[in-house]
């Protein structure tokens, strides 16, 4: 009976076909390590925060005079209305956690080069809407740190040429941060994940095209890729189990340790708070836009530290696969640069004070010369890793990429 | 944020006793001027509080009404200048805590000039409530401080009140994932082991 319908279906739409080719004999490299969950990881994030979301604006209030209160009536009265905010909250900063771990596994593997571009630039965007996503949902508590937080990342676009007051008018709806912004933001902050999700599945469309890249960066001959399902499905799945752990332990036992206690004030435009922090995830950014001292230069600083990933498969010129693992000087500076991001996250962290500020301007100048360092080191350690000797399947593969490239083919 | 000079640590207990005796410690030292707007008169039921303790409390007031302060905003403003904070989301608004607040109601101190102050918040609106500033004897210290710590646990419920029922659940769910991700970690190996072994193909 079920192989009816199937066929019945099967004649009209390609059901069974789409389930072997991107699934049950979609080919993924066995040899993809751990590292390789967080993809799948963010997007159980996601479905976790859409879910959880949809059932706290069935009970938010959107207005200035009430969201606040709306907030104090989900933790309070609703049922396991504080179960399903903390997971929210703590979601947010799950959701960042898995994603910068995913790109740092792109970065330090190389998965961003040929053919890969496309497959980045869409992890790009995902970024940018995920940033934007969680900057308009913090607004909506409607705390003191929300509003104060709102309050300067919009006055930046203040740095637009000749608009730039008009930007900022129109970012908000209002001259200040007001009940116009808080609609507004409820607004996009329920769109922007559906259009994230329509992004996702772009993503996935240029994964399924391209594949996995693997630890080895070479491709795998045939016989050394195994079908998605059961293999990578089992494994994520156990990796899930110890993601939902670690998550559970901040859920349940230690959900307001990532909240500022100021958001527990309501937002009051009278009243600045001695010390404005963004969420733990921007705060290297933020970090890079303080240590800039001309307004104008902090805001575009920032904007490009985002931005810079993007230019990865531009920058970084060498043909050599696998990223970090056949490259020492890159391997080097990968870590150089993990370390200079959590130093800029410290920075932004601390009121921008005497040494803060000095070691905040190093750091920013440490971000970007990680990148120039690679635009101008790369083709170095390429002369140098052949002259020492490539593994020969490298060497096979840069013989093979370059024959691709040449006009002749 | 200032240092938290002289700050000291207060362990929150969750017991009916303490919670008792600090919402009754609170409601006649402080709901003269701070309210408990997001907590209702019935929600101290759930702490265990005898329904005669709660009406004699709500005087008039409905069960079903938010703690208000006695004293009207306006007033409160004449007098002292603000309105004083409301008490609901305290131990989380603050830096520090219920350790901030512990601290808070214990460091008033006489200063030279014959006046109060509190060494945690200087020049703060709020007068010494619970008295520490003219206590003299050890009892009197000692009382003090058993108060202070009674309010703090209190309003750690105030703020949080399914605290408890939070981390019971968050126990079950642990237990519940650490044993579904064991059994994971076995399918998974259970899956792989399928696969003939790889060519030795390694680079390295």
């Amino acid at each position: 009976m079920s192989g009816r319908i199937i066929n019945w279906i099967d004649r009209r739409f390609p059901f069974t076909s789409f389930i072997n080719d991107e699934l049950t004999e979609y080919p993924t490299p066995r040899n993809l390590s751990y590292w390789w969950n967080f993809g799948f990881l963010a997007g159980f994030v996601l479905v976790l925060q859409v879910a959880t979301g949809i059932f706290l604006a069935m009970h938010y209030k959107a207005d200035v005079a009430n969201a606040f209160d709306s907030i104090q009536h989900i933790m309070r009265d609703v049922n396991y209305g504080w179960l399903l905010r903390y997971m929210h909250a703590t979601g947010a900063s799950a959701f960042f956690f898995v994603i910068f771990i995913h790109m740092a596994r792109t970065l330090y593997y190389g998965s961003y080069r040929a053919p890969r571009e496309l497959l980045w630039w869409t992890g790009q965007g995902l970024l940018l809407m995920l940033m934007a996503t969680a900057f308009m949902g913090y607004l909506l508590p409607w705390g003191q740190m929300s509003f104060w937080g709102a309050t300067v990342i919009t006055n930046l676009f203040r740095a637009t040429p000749v608009y730039g007051e008009q930007v900022v008018i129109w970012l908000r709806g209002d001259y200040s941060v007001g009940d116009a912004t808080l609609n507004r933001f409820y607004a996009l902050h329920f769109l922007f994940p559906f259009l994230i999700i329509g992004a996702v599945i772009i993503h996935l469309v240029a994964l399924h095209a391209v594949k996995s890249s693997n630890p080895s960066g070479i491709d795998l001959k045939a016989k050394d890729n195994i079908p998605f399902h059961p293999y990578f499905t089992s494994k994520d799945l156990f990796g899930l189990g110890v993601f939902l752990i670690f998550y559970s332990v901040v859920v349940f036992f230690v959900p307001d340790s990532l909240s500022e206690p100021a958001n527990s004030i309501p937002a009051n435009p009278l009243q600045t708070p001695n010390h404005i922090v963004p969420e733990w995830y921007f705060l290297p950014f933020y970090a890079i836009l303080r240590s800039v001292p001309n307004m104008v230069g902090g805001v575009v600083a920032m904007g490009l530290s985002v931005m810079m990933f993007a230019f990865m498969p531009a920058l970084d010129r060498s043909s050599i696969p696998g990223g970090a693992r056949y490259r020492p000087i890159y391997r080097v500076l990968f870590y150089l640069f993990v370390i200079d991001m959590l130093v800029l996250g410290y920075v932004g962290y601390q009121p921008p004070a005497g040494t803060i500020v000095v070691i905040g301007q190093m750091a920013t100048i440490g971000y970007f010369a990680y990148f120039v360092l690679i635009f101008g080191l790369a083709k170095v350690e390429e002369r140098w890793l052949i002259k020492r000797g490539l593994p020969p399947d490298v060497q096979a593969l840069i013989n093979a990429e370059a024959l691709a490239k040449s006009p002749g083919v | 944020m200032p240092a938290l000079a002289g700050s000291s640590a207060v362990k929150v207990v969750t017991d009916t006793t303490t919670l008792g005796r600090g919402a009754d410690t609170l409601m006649t030292n402080c709901r003269s001027c701070h309210s408990l707007k997001y907590v209702r008169f019935r929600d101290l039921r759930s702490i265990g509080i005898a329904k005669h303790q709660i009406d004699e409390w709500r005087g008039a007031g409905s069960v079903d009404s938010p703690i208000l302060a006695m004293l009207a905003e306006k007033d409160a403003l004449q007098s002292f200048g603000i309105v004083p904070p409301d008490l609901s989301l305290i131990a989380k608004a603050r830096d520090g805590g219920v350790n901030y607040l512990y601290s808070y109601l214990l460091a008033y101190h006489n200063t030279a000039d014959g006046s109060v102050d509190n060494s945690v918040y200087p020049g703060t609106k709020m007068p010494d409530a619970l008295g520490i500033s003219s206590a003299t004897t050890a009892p009197q210290l000692v009382d003090i401080q058993g108060k202070a710590s009674d309010i703090t646990s209190f309003l750690a419920w105030a703020a949080d009140p399914h605290a408890n029922e939070r981390i019971r659940m968050g126990y079950y769910v642990l237990a519940y994932l650490v044993v579904l991700t064991s059994l994971l970690y076995f399918v998974k190996r259970m899956i792989w082991a399928r696969l003939s072994p790889p060519d030795d193909h390694k680079t390295h």
